[in-house]
């Protein structure tokens, strides 16, 4: 209460100044007219009385003052005219302010950026009611080598009715595929979800138009429905809210639209243009393969004020129970639960953090910078800060100005930081690899301004707190009586400045050294051998509808016709087909006997994929023994697949395989078929460059057919104009039809490493600008030790010094500072670099490579910044450097 | 001229000494200052300018109010009261005071 009626009268005074002040008059004049009429009862003159008064009354100004001084309005008061002093000095002396102004901007910029993007991906929770209840289960089996792994069907409806702690158990499939919307006009590609009924309902997200799924619908064969995403209702049916309820055709079947979701509901991810349930047989329940086939994300919602320990103790006691009744699918089987959350930026998560840290560094160095500029700026006005001294000024009033002016330039250095800062937002927006920031569009919010508004201050405060600090420290006598030439020297500045350059130094080495380790990184996997070639291919995907092409047949008449009019288009040299794109998916995996291994022995984790006879030529992957599949492996001819080398180096040590039986189970039964391994053809990877290959087999598409296939033609030009003639020729062949996707094996390779490339490239791009600002910072430094040792320089030349001593003496300095700096900042990236292990290939975090280039390329940079100040130090003619003081 | 009180038992005394006064009555600036000199039978006769950036401080504190009355000789005056809090600060402020005399009287009696 009593700080309130406090606070009310300081904010009276501030708000009210002239009222304040005309109070205290009329208050004085009350006080000096009852003072004279008391003088005048005894016995003087009223002109007397009068000036007694006044002389009793005391200074009269003193106490105006006083009674001001106590107020609030005099800090603010001040702070204004030091807001304005900065401004005044910015305006005069503007290269100095735009150079300050220009590498806050950066700092802040990139920092904005980065953390716009933390902020958006990390630290916003998922757009979901209470999502703190949501979990992502998965599944883990020792035997296979999976964590973290997708679950199977079955396992998921087991949990979902046997884990009391869950309120429902929901699950999608990620990575789809592609359907193609055929309704009236020209068939599109788009892309679908599918999940459970309940996916929307444990999500707890609600249509924007119509409804979403029942929990029924998970079940329901007899009838098909769709909800849209907002986007897809937008473009292609110009949000025409009649779309409830109307049919439209997806891969040639009716689908009924129920539902319309609002803009900002975008999972598993924003690319899907429309969710489907996914009408299971009920039967399938009872079913093997709907245990054994492990393809479905699951997620949990826990019930009300459950802990994730108890949920996960009750999900246990399930897994134990599985493992025991279904030996044959489950006996190897693990579950467990994460934060919904924490397990979709599992991997975005350390880049991230990898950007955050080096816009770190680089605010820090163009801190040091401006720091430095600001020094140099208070040295120069040291006389001024000892006049005023002199004069009564209070040290914390210096102290409270130079800070004020530091923040008035951090504050408009920031400003144009926040607006480089949004365009930086926009650009990472546009150029992050698909998917990887999972929300590709993030707002500046509140929480990215209170970030900003932060390092504004506290960059504020550290580079400006050595010229506070600097202005008031000295002693007014010695600062007059060097008559503010700067003294012989002045050591203060000098050891600032000598701790700048080190402290730029050293970080500069790490931000370099980040940047360098990834460069190598990615060099290492540019060179890879993919174990293809990729030029000249280009890779084109085509998916036919179950419902036209029900029988292998059929599909095998369709791609075969489709690869024969391919071979027709000008410039094709080959032509073939594979179920899924190397370096984009592997196929699914399987166990596998072989033929005369011990009974009870398997393997597990072979891939498998599709390919018709030409494929391996096409692609020029050697075939090392053996044979290709030829035309001649026919759909009723004896089965054969065709393995890899890693699969022949990992199974067959020393043995030949060729003429070796497999098959694909765990246990021989009467359904096990017989493959003959007919070739062994050079690993290709399957998903990623950093990915050892997987061991894998290639099976004939003519004895095993799938709908979906990526058509690879090679040519001697450039494949990618060979685009338009394929989809003519695919849709000659059926009108209806769309391509899915169609890129060349370069691009393929290259969105392999679009991850890779961005983190690097943005590294890079952070690591030039702090190298940059640390030269300018140690150049500015270097410049001016050599100008206040100019003097020196003329004595040492008129001594009988060569130029060349003198220079190389400044030099020699600057180098010192130099290799400091280089000790120190290996010590930082040593630790610092420890923690990007995992994001680097065929790179130890500590390469020495790196770090030797580095700093030799640091070292280099240093000695042309400290040359040119050396060179016109010793440049002095010494009759002038000495008259010059 | 006399030298306004700089130091903080000076100020802290003025301070006390404002509060004790208003704890008769409310009171304006001249009154106060009359009140002190005479209740101190002219030994305080202090530098009544002083007293104004006083109230304001006290103000600020929280330990006074004010506000303009007419006195009685039909003159508009700015009046001092003091606060709950104040009263209460009178209380420990005059504690101190007593603590801070006999421990100076202490060291006179006993060097």
């Amino acid at each position: 209460m009593a700080a309130i009626k406090g606070i009310t009268a300081r904010l009276r005074a501030l708000l009210f100044p002239r009222a304040a002040e005309k109070a205290l008059n009329d208050e004085i004049e009350f006080h000096l007219e009852q003072e004279t009429e008391k003088n005048v009862r005894l016995g003087m003159s009223r002109a007397e009385a009068r000036r007694h008064a006044l002389v009793q009354f005391g200074g009269l100004t003193q106490t105006r003052e006083a009674h001001h001084d106590v107020y609030a309005a005099r800090p603010v008061e001040e702070f204004v005219a030091d807001t304005r002093y900065t401004l005044r000095t910015m305006r005069r002396t503007p290269a100095l302010a735009a150079a300050a102004i220009l590498t806050l901007a950066l700092g802040v910029g990139a920092n904005t950026a980065i953390f716009s993007a933390v902020n958006a991906v990390i630290l916003r929770p998922l757009p979901f009611p209470k999502p703190e209840q949501l979990y992502m289960l998965w599944e883990e089996n020792p035997e296979k080598g999976w964590y973290k792994e997708v679950a199977a069907p079955a396992n998921m409806f087991d949990w979902k009715e046997q884990v009391a702690s869950f309120a429902d158990v929901m699950g999608y499939a990620d990575a789809f595929g592609a359907s193609t919307l055929s309704d009236g006009g020209e068939p599109t590609i788009v892309k679908p979800a599918f999940g459970t009924g309940n996916f929307f309902s444990v999500l707890g997200a609600r249509a924007a138009l119509g409804r979403t799924f029942t929990d029924a619908e998970t079940w329901r064969t007899d009838q098909s429905v769709a909800v849209l995403s907002h986007r897809l209702w937008r473009d292609r049916f110009g949000s025409d809210p009649r779309v409830i309820g109307r049919t439209i055709q997806l891969d040639g079947s009716p689908v009924q639209v129920v539902g319309v979701m609002p803009a900002s509901f975008a999972y598993p991810n924003d690319g899907v243009d429309l969710w489907q349930p996914w009408r299971w047989n009920p039967n399938n329940r009872q079913q093997v393969f709907f245990r054994r086939a492990h393809w479905v994300s699951v997620v949990a919602r826990l019930k009300p004020g459950v802990t994730q320990e108890t949920a996960d103790a009750q999900l246990q006691a399930v897994v134990k129970r599985l493992q025991r009744d279904y030996p044959q699918t489950n006996k190897a089987m693990g579950a467990g639960m994460t934060p919904l959350h924490e397990f979709l930026i599992g991997d975005t998560r350390l880049p991230l953090l990898v950007l955050l840290g080096a816009v770190g560094l680089l605010l820090l160095i163009a801190c040091a910078n401006v720091g430095n500029l600001m020094l140099v700026k208070a040295a120069g006005r040291e006389r001024e800060a000892a006049l005023r001294l002199a004069l009564g000024a209070g040290r914390r009033r210096l102290i409270r100005q130079a800070l004020t002016e530091s923040l008035v330039t951090s504050v408009v250095g920031s400003a144009a930081g926040l607006a480089l800062g949004w365009w930086g937002t926009r650009a990472l927006q546009a150029i992050q690899p698909a998917g990887m920031l999972r929300v590709s569009r993030f707002e500046f919010d509140w929480v990215v301004l209170a970030y900003v508004l932060a390092i504004t201050t506290v960059s504020g405060l550290l580079f400006g707190i050595a010229p506070a600090l600097w202005s008031s420290r000295r002693l007014p006598l010695d600062a007059l009586k060097e008559g503010g030439r700067g003294g012989s020297d002045s050591r203060r500045i000098r050891r600032w400045g000598e701790r700048l350059v080190i402290g730029e130094v050293a970080l500069a080495l790490m931000l370099s050294v980040g940047a360098g380790l990834l460069v190598r990184s990615l060099l290492h996997l540019e060179h890879v051998d993919p174990g293809f070639d990729p030029n000249g291919v280009l890779a084109a995907k085509l998916v036919l509808p179950g419902g036209r092409y029900d029988t292998g047949e059929k599909v095998l008449s369709f791609f075969t016709r489709l690869e024969e009019r391919l071979r027709g288009i000008p410039g094709v040299q080959g032509v073939g087909g594979v179920s899924q794109l190397s370096l984009d998916n592997s196929g699914y995996t399987s166990d596998f006997i072989v033929e005369g291994w011990p009974a009870g022995t398997y393997g597990s984790e072979v891939a498998h994929r599709r390919v018709t006879p030409d494929y391996f030529k096409v692609m020029k992957t050697p075939v090392i023994a053996g044979r290709a599949i030829t035309a001649e492996d026919r759909p009723n001819s004896p089965q054969v697949v065709v393995i890899n080398e890693a699969f022949a180096h990992k199974h067959f040590k020393g043995q030949d395989p060729i003429g070796k039986r497999i098959t694909f189970n765990k246990e021989l039964d009467s359904t096990s078929t017989w493959n003959t391994i007919v070739g062994v053809v050079k690993s290709q990877h399957q998903t990623k460059l950093s990915l050892e290959p997987q061991i894998e087999v290639f099976e004939p598409l003519a004895q095993s057919e799938t709908n979906g296939m990526f058509m690879v033609l090679r040519t001697a030009g450039d494949p990618a104009s060979l685009g338009p003639a394929v989809r003519r020729t695919v849709a000659e062949l059926d009108r209806s039809l769309a391509l899915e996707s169609i890129r060349t094996m370069n691009e393929v390779r290259a969105q392999s490493l679009a991850r890779e490339r961005f983190l690097t490239t943005l590294l890079l791009l952070f690591a030039s600008v702090g190298l940059a600002l640390a030269v300018v910072g140690v150049y500015g430094v270097m410049a001016q030790m050599a100008r206040r040792r100019v003097r020196e320089m003329g004595i040492r030349l008129a001594l009988g010094a060569q130029a060349n001593d003198v220079r190389w003496l400044v030099v020699r300095n600057g180098l010192r500072l130099v290799v400091f700096g280089l000790v120190i900042g290996t010590v930082g990236a040593l630790l610092a670099t420890r923690l990007m292990q995992t994001l680097l290939y065929g790179v130890a975090s500590k390469d020495p490579l790196t770090f030797v280039a580095v700093s030799a390329v640091l070292v280099v940079t240093a000695v042309v910044a400290t040359w040119v100040p050396a060179t016109f130090a010793s440049r002095a003619d010494p009759a002038t450097a000495l008259r010059a003081e | 001229m006399q030298q306004p009180p700089s130091s903080d038992v000076l100020r802290g005394t003025l301070d006390l000494l404002i509060l004790k006064t208003l704890t008769l009555e409310p009171m304006h600036g001249w009154g106060i200052g009359q009140r002190i000199q005479q209740m101190s039978r002219g030994v305080l006769d202090a530098n009544q300018g002083s007293l104004y950036p006083a109230f304001q401080r006290l103000e600020q504190k929280g330990w006074i109010d004010s506000e303009w009355r007419t006195t009685e000789n039909n003159r508009r005056a700015k009046y001092y009261r003091l606060t709950a809090a104040g009263r209460r600060a009178v209380g420990t402020e005059a504690a101190n005071w007593r603590r801070y005399v006999e421990a100076v009287e202490f060291i006179l009696q006993t060097t």
